[in-house]
């Protein structure tokens, strides 16, 4: 079967998704600050009230409490909102309804409310925003039972994925990069979705597993390409679904590698990557020829300036130089 | 109000207050677990405003919900259980006097201060798309008013005209904290003002104030009108829950003054002062308690849950 594919940026695949769902169904509508007229920071909505009108997608007061508030109350009674948090650092206001409600009305009511909802967001360093509009907060719901929690790394990810989390019927933490927004990927132009939950190898190797998320995946590809002249071969695996973490790929791969690092944006402590590498260690310790290794975020608030910015979070080559001192 | 409508509340606000009284017995004996929040003296505002609500109409409640379920129709069994945190409890026990739902009876509640504010705006939103005259009404205490989320959700509500009837049940005391030392304006139905809605404020110990409030406010909410908002004046008489060290916060004095407005006892009098038998109003009252009685020996009859069944459905499971 030939699929004819596009070329798009994450942006735009993003957009092509939005239009989709609120074509497909009714109930779905988008709220968030600065959606509607100026279509989001990046363009992500642009075109769509226009397309779809005032009512599908809701241009709303800054009060991310009563953002993710009306969400969750909209959900349980059927609709299928999907909530713009501009940046995730501005999700600290809506974390009480996030956390203390959506994540807890399905359990609760004994699994008859759901409560379908997207808390759609971004993260991460790349546009000198300083450390309240830079930060990764993933780990933040990766802890909290009842939530899933998405980082999608390609623009054929992000539109598959943000479907799924759509037609989904779980509160959904959605995070998307500024610094991938403008990265452009095939998508194929006939519908297709990306599943939750099940991740995906960006690169096949045989040397090390290199396991990240977000982001991180375009510095894990460009290190794995580097490497590869010096007759290193990374195999890149993106779990691309935070939680419910798709164990049995990441095994996988670690098995036939043998050697495994985890590589976030976000700092390591108490965080996702520390999961990632229990799983592993927990399933094949002895199997590994090599100690498990995480390259993250320094632990500091993120500091001003695109140079500094940048430093203190992985680069290829930070993952490089792990990778070859595990291989000596 | 006819005779037989002024009865059926009376009859509810003694079912209110027996159901604490004996929720009060209940803890004391360990067999609630949790210090649960009691409703005493409160009885009229929830009874009085359900009364102008329909079965399909959405109740969001707080930390101090059963007279709100009980007035929106949970059977009082169902909510004993769930104090007790036994199997066929509301939420099967698992919730405890705090967080249960009934997604039968559109109940829903939760105890952060606050935050049920800005999910009455969501079910405020899907009621005002289907567009068939429901109405989401919320309860929260004068301590709510003081929270961001309770001011997010107003001016999103006011602005977009959605159906919620926001009722503060000012009891005099958020926790231990007097309303007159924390809260910045007084009446707090001001603060409803400042978002373009009429500030209404009624005595919330006469049920029929309440009632008259309630039925004319939420009218114009069926209407679509927009948001209303009603104030009503009233007084925790149990302590904010049982062991609690009132009298660091507040006098017996003060207390006794207040149960000499005692809502029930009020609507009693007034029934008596229109002509009704007391005879007949004793009737009543012992076949509330009777009735109770058999709810919660229903209710300590039944099984806890297994932890099994307590981390069910955390998720909807993937595809």
């Amino acid at each position: 079967m030939s699929t004819k594919v596009k070329i798009i940026s994450y942006c735009e695949a993003i957009n092509q998704a939005f239009s989709e769902e609120l074509y497909r169904d009714e109930s779905v509508y988008l709220i968030g600050e600065d959606i509607g007229k100026w279509g989001n920071l990046y363009g992500a909505t642009k075109g769509l009230l226009n397309e779809f009108g005032p009512d599908r997608v809701k241009d709303s007061p800054i009060s991310e409490a009563a953002i993710a508030g009306c969400a969750v109350g909209s959900a349980v009674m059927g609709m299928r909102p999907v909530v713009e948090i501009m940046y995730i650092d501005f999700i600290s206001i809506a974390m009480d309804q996030i956390v203390n409600y959506a994540a807890k009305y399905h359990q609760l009511s004994c699994g008859e409310v759901k409560v379908p909802v997207v808390f759609r967001t971004q993260c991460g360093v790349g546009m000198s925003n300083s450390s309240q509009h830079s930060q990764c907060l993933e780990n933040w719901f990766v802890n909290v039972p009842g939530l899933i929690v998405v980082m999608p790394s390609t623009p054929y990810d992000v539109k598959g994925l943000l479907k799924s989390a759509i037609r989904n019927d779980n509160p959904v933490i959605f995070i998307e990069h500024k610094n991938l927004y403008f990265t452009k990927g095939e998508v194929p132009e006939e519908e297709y979705l990306v599943p939750l939950g099940i991740a995906d190898v960006k690169r096949k190797g045989k040397d090390v597993t290199v396991i990240a998320t977000s982001w991180m995946i375009l510095q894990a590809l460009n290190a794995a390409e580097k490497l590869a002249v010096e007759g290193i071969s990374c195999e890149v695996v993106d779990p691309r679904t935070l939680w419910p973490l798709d164990k049995n790929t990441i095994l996988e791969s670690v098995y036939k590698t043998r050697r495994c690092v985890v590589v976030t944006e976000a700092p390591s402590e108490g965080g996702w990557s520390g999961e990632a590498v229990a799983v592993v260690a927990e399933n094949c310790l002895e199997e590994l020829k090599a100690p498990i290794k995480r390259i993250c975020g320094m632990r500091t608030n993120i500091p001003y300036g695109k140079t500094l910015e940048k430093s203190v979070v992985p680069s290829d080559e930070w993952i490089i130089e792990v990778i070859r001192t595990m291989m000596r | 109000m006819d005779i037989n409508e002024m009865l059926k509340l009376y009859k509810q606000m003694l079912v209110l207050r027996y159901f604490d009284e004996m929720c009060t017995e209940l803890k004391l004996k360990a067999l609630i677990m949790d210090g649960f929040h009691p409703y005493v003296g409160q009885e009229a505002v929830a009874v009085g405003v359900c009364s102008a609500l329909t079965d399909k109409d959405v109740v969001v409640s707080n930390h101090r919900p059963q007279g709100h379920a009980i007035a929106k129709g949970i059977t009082p069994r169902r909510i004993f259980a769930e104090f007790m945190g036994r199997r066929g409890g509301v939420s099967q026990g698992i919730g405890g006097p705090m967080q249960f739902i009934d997604s039968q009876s559109y109940f829903f509640c939760g105890s952060i201060v606050g935050s049920g504010i800005p999910i009455s705006t969501g079910f405020g939103l899907a009621l005002k798309k289907e567009s068939k005259g429901r109405v989401c009404v919320c309860f929260f205490g004068d301590g709510a008013s003081n929270t961001g989320a309770f001011h997010e959700g107003l001016n999103l509500a006011a602005l977009w005209k959605l159906p919620v009837v926001y009722i503060c049940e000012n009891n005099q005391y958020a926790e231990a904290m007097p309303v007159r030392e924390f809260v910045s304006v007084y009446p707090i139905s001001k603060r409803a003002e400042s978002y373009g809605l009429e500030g209404i404020t009624v005595d919330g110990n006469d049920l029929e104030a309440v009632v008259e409030a309630s039925k004319k406010g939420i009218m114009k909410v069926r209407n679509g009108e927009g948001p209303v908002f009603i104030e009503t004046i009233t007084y925790r008489i149990r302590p904010h829950y049982i062991g609690d060290p009132e009298f660091m916060y507040r006098t017996k004095e003060e207390i006794e003054s207040w149960k000499k407005k005692c809502p029930v006892e009020r609507f009693k009098a007034r029934l008596v002062g229109i002509g009704i038998d007391g005879k007949s109003l004793d009737i009543i009252e012992k076949e509330v308690i009777s009735n109770l009685e058999k709810d919660k020996a229903w209710a300590i009859q039944q099984p806890f849950p297994s932890v099994t069944q307590a981390t069910n459905h955390v998720i909807v499971p993937l595809d």
